[in-house]
């Protein structure tokens, strides 16, 4: 594929109109539309210009390989096309550089992912979407609190890249045969810490099951309704399990069986999710009347208006491996003070800093006899 | 009459000297006394650089009207045959504008000599064979009369290191493809 084919590929990716990447780039609309039509070449300068502009490296411009589109899975899309284009073109470029990382410090790892016991779409039930979250627990070794340590698992020992960024919409999934799976979690305010853990687990589906319905899905955006609804009990299971989560209610419930609201909050904290996903489950788990579940999840929702977002809900955009790799790839000067500075989202400024603050410890491989 | 000549006449500056040169406060004079030429994109990255710097404001344009530098931009197709030449490693390390900067040097029979800051570029003229065409701030500034105590990655000693790195690459067939 050519370079003209790849910027308009990469134009279109992130949503801009040729106007709009003329305004971005300070290149003539006329020039660009010139080189994406092969019929002029842009100067090295003008590419890596459009490199930054269209959030790719240099490198895929320079690569005659042909291109794989990145399919990308959202959990609720943005209203507007241009910032769900945004978003999926920042997320990949994290994914590209976190794969950069990976390969400059000789850090490309593997680990397979557990599989469920279907071959086809068709042959997903609720049952058999839950038995796959309990066998993916046990596989994990999730524990009793599967909140508190599936990201860790899924980041350190399954090597799942994990972004989070601020926008309007839910969660993305992505697999590629190149940077492996990724999942992009949402920052801004509104999301609190228990919708990212069950975003992390409804995503996880995802991945798990990315060849089982590659095949029935309409758009490469877009998961099938009953996809999604999988997904849900995956989730809800997963973070959820059945003997912990009884236990749970047992120790709470007043002697007629019955367990106040505000103990029902309680369990949902310590779990990491919603009121609403633990009333949901509960419904599910205990056969329970569709009428109370309303009832319950009314006044619910009445509750969470007087939840406040807990200081440990803050989250980095990247993940502690991506800047460990980062710093080891600087460090061995396998990445330049300028990349560093980028990859990191930081200033050059803070980077040279943090170059002179180490100045004496630059090359040096350390390591620990064990045998 | 006597005719002042100026030291360097083909020196190719990378980013991060640019940038210390500017937060020395010395890069007018250093103008003076070197013949300097960067590219493009390396303009527009300390262009870019400087402005989390307060105390500086790094605009090349200016000084390339006053015909004081060079900025020289260089065909794509050449900075893509002198990227084919590098595994995947060494083509991620390169960064864009050491890219340019690398292929026009590459790319040229005069006898330029490139100044940076970072690890690759002195490891790609080691890996390349081209060791004598590395020459870091601090044997510059020597040599034009302007001593200063520098960090490591501005010095001799941190272009020999990286230079000797490349030149182990070579010998043990990485790198290159």
């Amino acid at each position: 594929m050519n370079i003209g084919e790849r910027l308009r590929i990469a134009r279109k990716a992130i949503g801009y109109t040729l106007e709009k990447a003329s305004q971005e780039s300070g290149i003539g609309k006329s020039s660009l539309s010139n080189f994406e039509n092969n019929e002029r070449e842009p100067k090295f300068s003008q590419l890596s210009q459009l490199a930054n502009v269209y959030r790719r490296t240099v490198e895929f411009f320079l690569t005659d390989e042909p291109f794989i589109e990145e399919v990308m899975l959202w959990r609720s899309k943005p209203n507007s096309e241009e910032e769900k284009k945004r978003t999926e073109a920042e997320f990949a470029q994290l994914c590209e550089q976190y794969r950069n990382l990976e390969v400059l410090t000789g850090e490309v790892r593997k680990a397979k992912l557990p599989e469920p016991d279907v071959d086809k779409p068709e042959e997903f039930t609720f049952e058999r979407a839950e038995s796959f979250a309990r066998k993916v627990q046990n596989q994990f070794c999730l524990g009793d609190i599967p909140s508190a340590s599936i990201k860790q698992v899924l980041e350190e020992r399954y090597y799942v890249k994990i972004f989070h960024l601020a926008f309007s919409g839910s969660a993305i999934s992505t697999f590629s045969p190149e940077y492996g799976y990724a999942v992009l979690l949402n920052i801004d305010k509104t999301t609190k810490q228990w919708r990212r853990n069950f975003d992390l687990a409804h995503e996880l589906f995802h991945l798990l099951t990315w060849n089982i319905f590659a095949t029935c899905r309409s758009q490469s955006t877009q998961p099938t309704e009953n996809e999604e609804k999988f997904a849900n009990a995956f989730a809800s299971q997963l973070l959820m399990p059945d003997d912990t989560l009884r236990d749970r209610i047992d120790l709470r419930k007043n002697g007629q069986g019955q367990i106040e609201l505000d103990h029902l909050d309680d369990i949902a904290r310590e779990f990491g999710v919603s009121l609403d996903a633990l009333v949901y489950r509960m419904a599910n788990l205990f056969r329970i009347q569709k009428q109370d579940t309303e009832k319950c999840l009314d006044a619910a929702k009445k509750l969470v208006k007087f939840h406040k977002n807990r200081e440990s809900e803050n989250q980095e955009i990247l993940p502690e491996r991506y800047c460990d790799l980062a710093l080891r790839a600087l460090r061995e000067g396998k990445l330049s003070t300028m990349q560093f500075a980028k990859y990191m989202g930081t200033s050059y400024k803070k980077a040279q800093e943090y170059l002179m603050e180490n100045d004496g410890f630059m090359d040096e491989t350390i390591s620990i006899s064990v045998a | 009459m006597v005719l002042w000549m100026k030291r360097f006449p083909f020196l190719l500056l990378d980013a991060g000297p640019i940038i210390k040169l500017f937060q020395l406060g010395i890069w007018e004079e250093f103008i003076t006394k070197c013949d300097v030429t960067i590219s493009r994109t390396v303009a527009e990255e300390a262009k870019y650089a400087s402005l989390e710097f307060k105390d500086i404001c790094i605009n090349l344009d200016v000084y390339e009207e006053q015909n004081l530098v060079k900025i020289i931009d260089v065909e794509l197709s050449n900075v893509k045959a002198f990227h084919e030449k590098f595994d995947q490693q060494y083509n991620i390390s390169i960064h864009a504008g050491e890219k340019e900067t690398l292929a026009f040097l590459y790319n040229s029979s005069d006898d330029w000599l490139v100044c940076s800051a970072d690890h690759v570029v002195y490891r790609v003229l080691g890996l390349l064979g081209r060791s004598e065409q590395g020459i870091s701030l601090e044997e510059i500034l020597k040599q034009i009369g302007f001593s200063r105590e520098l960090e490591l990655i501005y010095t001799k000693k941190f272009r020999e290191e990286n230079t000797r790195i490349g030149q182990i690459h070579s010998i043990q067939n990485k790198g290159l493809l």
